[in-house]
């Protein structure tokens, strides 16, 4: 019995927390593509050399081979592209959306989902300004918001800061070598 | 019989209402969940653990050249996810889901052994509590590396959770707390005392 009991803690411990929405993906596409009233999926299936490209320069490639950019469009006017990236951790998933404007430079970055423990250390993160450190960054800069927020916060927080880092690496590297 | 629900001390009926209420609800909301993330046909489950996590078989080998498509979506569209399970996410699912229900069923199972049955039929029971977890995580797991069609197995292991635990909490609920009980089946026997004396010893023989 004492085993079973063992056993159902563990199983409690290990057990990864549901999925929580932080931000409804239609806010953050009205938030990071203002202004768009028609939007597109330009879906990009990439061979294996470009797949092998984007490990190379990011440790990171889709694992179904496919980059989804949403072209949010005014008229004929193009208003930016967003990309929803998810980056796993061992406390679950976390779902970014990062925006770009008509430049090319990352207009901001919402986190869409993260796990119901994960979630208090990322809103610690947000508070302090994490995803303030994007706005307006230029794609071939790396990502330093956990720097910058890392000694305002707690150690969890500090490392949600560093995956919500990574996922933005991911996607300004998917964006600079594959968007047209 | 180890021991016999029917005889137990009441705070042990107690625990077990408690416990199969408890697992009935979250039976409930799983299949909830299920309905959102995957769907109850094969074909949904098939999408959902399928390869690509797209209609079967398509673009499963990369191109050789980076292929660029573009359609129209609407806000609505871009809200919603296809949920797909990838193979990492298996992975995680597998190592995460496993035990809970090896306990989940370990758990009905101790319950079975209380209850006035047949021994091939709590035997078959047992089985039919820890066939359907196996069976579900195989399906899946089949599914993404052998074929779409083993999704099958995976409803199929879902309605075998569903079907052990009705079986287990109507059986435990109704010799709990409804059926008369009988004598003793672990004192009583055809002659006065030979059983608890049988059961002091430990000799089981007549």
């Amino acid at each position: 019995m004492r085993t079973l009991l063992l056993g159902a803690v563990i199983a409690a411990l290990l057990h990864i927390t549901p999925t929580v929405i932080m931000v409804k993906r239609q806010d953050a596409v009205a938030h990071l593509l203002p202004g768009a009233d028609q939007f597109a999926a330009r879906e990009l299936h990439l061979s294996s050399g470009d797949s092998k490209k984007l490990h190379d320069a990011v440790g990171w490639e889709p694992p179904d081979g496919v980059v989804t950019f949403y072209v949010g469009k005014h008229g004929d006017q193009t208003m930016g592209a967003l990309i929803f990236m998810r980056v796993d951790c061992q406390h679950g998933p976390i779902e970014l959306a990062i925006g770009y404007d008509q430049k090319g430079e990352v207009r901001g970055v919402e986190v869409t989902k993260a796990t119901v423990e994960m979630k208090p250390w990322i809103l610690e993160a947000l508070r302090a300004g994490l995803t303030n450190s994007y706005n307006g960054m230029a794609i071939t800069q790396a990502p330093s918001g956990a720097e910058k927020v890392k000694p305002q916060i707690g150690a969890m927080p500090g490392y949600m800061a560093e995956l919500v880092d990574k996922g933005v690496m991911h996607a300004n590297a998917a964006y600079r070598l594959f968007y047209r | 019989m180890l021991y016999d629900l029917r005889h137990s001390d009441l705070r042990v009926r107690w625990l077990v209402t408690l416990l199969l209420a408890t697992l009935g609800t979250s039976y409930l909301f799983g299949a909830w969940m299920v309905g959102l993330y995957a769907g109850f046909s094969p074909q949904k489950v098939g999408e959902t653990y399928g390869p690509s996590g797209e209609a079967p078989m398509v673009m499963q080998m990369p191109p050789e050249t980076t292929m660029v498509t573009e359609r129209p979506v609407s806000m609505a569209e871009m809200g919603e996810e296809q949920h797909h399970v990838d193979l990492n996410l298996l992975v995680q699912d597998t190592h995460v889901h496993m035990p809970m229900y090896a306990v989940i069923a370990a758990a009905l199972s101790v319950i079975v052994l209380g209850l006035a049955l047949p021994r091939g039929l709590g035997l078959g029971l047992i089985a039919l509590l820890f066939a359907a977890p196996w069976l579900d995580f195989a399906g899946m797991w089949l599914t993404k590396c052998v074929s779409p069609s083993f999704a099958i197995l995976t409803l199929a292991g879902g309605w075998a959770m569903a079907l052990g635990y009705t079986i287990v909490a109507a059986l435990a609920t109704y010799q709990m707390w409804w059926r008369k009980p009988g004598p003793h089946p672990l004192t009583s026997s055809p002659r006065r005392g030979e059983g608890e004396r049988n059961l002091r010893s430990g000799d089981s023989t007549p």
